[in-house]
């Protein structure tokens, strides 16, 4: 393997356009997956707003959608992924289906995230006479905060891996540098450098999660 | 202050579970109490005999299947949403295993129900947040969270947090079970303190007669979802009449004897033949320290003998029990009676 080979301009390119990913898809994952999670948490059995028919049509959509593998998900969305944001190219195209594959996953963390939480820390506030939005936003969510940043932690980890599969379909980032260099052009040394990028990246957003939570955390 | 009538409450079968008869489980069946302004009352139950039901059904944590609870007039069972929100604001409650959050210091848990109510402003809700730390002995605990503080501290911020709407009613949900038996002394003189600093009327449940000895004025025996048994405290205490209060009142203090234990031979201190009557002499209050028995020994020639005897407290009623053995002819005998009648001394021959 021959290192000097490599264009650091690209890696480098590629590097941000993969955070770009992740990170965007992240924000929007948060968007829409924090408030299925809480949702599907508040319409359990026995919960604050019990709703099994909202539950059991919520719960089953995100199985379906967990259970799509996300390769075929990527393929799929391709043309709803045109009409939302005008291509299915590049970092733009890659992040609704990025989104759409992990907001179910992230959604399902949430409600088991606030299922942890003591259930008499609801009761008293109930016994304080605390409405039901009162309670979910400044008992629940509060008391959940750890729990949800070591969520996101493992969202955002999970976001990464699938923004590097996307390369597949035309997505841009590291993903797609290995496939097109490392993988069709046989330039293993690019491989192990995405490899490698990717490696200190999942590192860091890890240990940034844990230290976060660390910080967060009351017990 | 509470007047709770015909109380009824079912669970569906599923959530009990119990695959035995058609019928829905009772948890409570039939509770009629009342319960007086500024009084500590006490219910007092095994596990699963339907305690932890009856107290949430005082602010509707629990709804009653049938029946009517009021409480300062106010029909509760018959309130909307936003009424018992108010209605829950205007009622304390503390809990077993505190229920605080974990996340907030001290200071923001007691602030938590001032912030609820919306009425008050920050530099209002901060003074009272102060001055409520201040009464359970906790200002330099402010800025800690619950997991730095120790279980009675924690106690002591979930009450804090229970008055902070100034409420008239505070509901202790086996506020002491979880604490060591000095905390537990600590906690309750707390509360007793509190009731009668402030007027607040106290329903408490436990499963701990010590408990109900301590503070409590009115106690209301529960056994399998009924009221067995109830009234002051002293009356229950000393003349138990059902088989469980009999067994929770002889664990919480072995020394007083009941009407059948006592005329077992092993239960004579010793003493396997009688030569006389067998009596139990009961007085409550401040007669407890007077010299009765010795001027009645002085006044007849009867002879009596001290089998056994406690003498102790129940919240502040001081109260004696004696088990003795009173020999003499039946004129003196009748006498003794007589003076122990006229002293309010409540005598019962066992054997």
């Amino acid at each position: 393997m021959d290192f000097s080979l490599i264009d650091w301009a690209d890696i480098w390119q590629a590097t941000w356009e993969t955070l770009a990913m992740t990170g965007f898809s992240l924000l929007f994952t948060i968007l829409l997956g924090l408030p299925l999670g809480i949702l599907l948490f508040i319409t359990g059995k026995r919960q604050l707003l019990e709703q099994r028919g909202i539950y059991r049509v919520l719960s089953l959509a995100v199985n379906v959608l967990r259970s799509v593998p996300f390769l075929i998900l990527l393929i799929v969305m391709i043309p709803v992924t045109v009409i939302l944001v005008g291509t299915s190219l590049g970092v733009q195209g890659a992040i609704p289906p990025l989104v759409l594959g992990t907001a179910p996953f992230f959604a399902r963390l949430v409600e088991n995230v606030l299922r942890e939480i003591d259930r008499g820390v609801v009761e008293a506030c109930q016994a304080m006479g605390a409405s039901k939005r009162q309670i979910i936003f400044g008992a629940l969510l509060p008391e959940a905060l750890p729990g949800l940043i070591a969520a996101t932690t493992v969202t955002a980890i999970a976001l990464m891996s699938y923004a590097a599969m996307s390369g597949v379909i035309g997505g841009g980032g590291l993903g797609d540098l290995a496939i097109r260099f490392g993988y069709q052009r046989f330039q293993t040394e690019v491989m192990v450098t995405t490899v490698a990028v990717l490696v200190v990246l999942v590192q860091a957003l890890q240990f940034s999660g844990d230290r976060l939570v660390q910080h967060f955390t009351r017990k | 202050m509470i007047r709770i009538e015909h109380l009824h409450k079912t669970y569906p079968l599923e959530r009990t579970a119990r695959p035995a008869a058609g019928i829905p489980a009772a948890a409570l069946s039939d509770i009629n109490l009342h319960i007086r302004k500024g009084e500590i009352f006490g219910i007092i139950g095994r596990s699963g005999a339907g305690k932890s039901t009856l107290i949430r059904t005082l602010n509707m944590l629990e709804r009653p299947s049938s029946g009517k609870i009021s409480i300062e007039g106010e029909d509760i069972t018959a309130l909307d949403n936003n009424g018992l929100h108010l209605l829950r604001q205007r009622i304390g409650m503390i809990f077993q295993h505190f229920n605080l959050l974990n996340a907030k210091t001290a200071a923001a848990n007691i602030d938590w129900p001032l912030k609820i109510t919306g009425k008050y402003t920050q530099q209002e809700r901060a003074a009272r947040v102060t001055e409520l730390l201040d009464l359970v002995g906790l200002s330099e605990h402010r800025d800690k969270y619950p997991a730095q503080l120790s279980g009675g501290q924690k106690q002591r911020v979930g009450i804090a947090r229970a008055l902070a709407n100034t409420p008239h009613l505070l509901l202790c949900d086996e506020a002491t079970s979880a604490l060591d038996p000095e905390t537990t002394q600590a906690i309750l003189r707390l509360l007793l303190d509190i009731n009668r600093k402030l007027g607040l009327t106290i329903v408490l449940i436990t499963h701990e007669m010590q408990v109900i000895r301590n503070i409590c004025d009115r106690v209301a025996v529960i056994e399998a979802g009924r009221i067995v048994e109830a009234g002051d405290v002293a009356e229950v205490f000393l003349h138990p009449q059902r088989a469980v209060t009999r067994s929770m009142v002889a664990e919480s203090a072995p020394a007083i004897f009941s009407a059948e234990t006592a005329v077992q031979p092993s239960a004579l201190a010793g003493i396997t033949q009688l030569r006389g009557l067998l009596v139990r002499l009961t007085y409550v209050g401040d007669i407890t320290y007077q010299p009765i028995l010795s001027s009645i020994a002085a006044a007849t020639p009867a002879l009596i003998t001290i089998l056994q005897g406690t003498i102790a407290r129940i919240k502040d009623t001081p109260y004696g029990q004696l088990l003795v053995e009173l020999r003499g002819e039946p004129a003196d005998v009748a006498q003794v009676f007589a003076t122990l009648d006229q002293h309010n001394i409540r005598h019962e021959v066992l054997a």
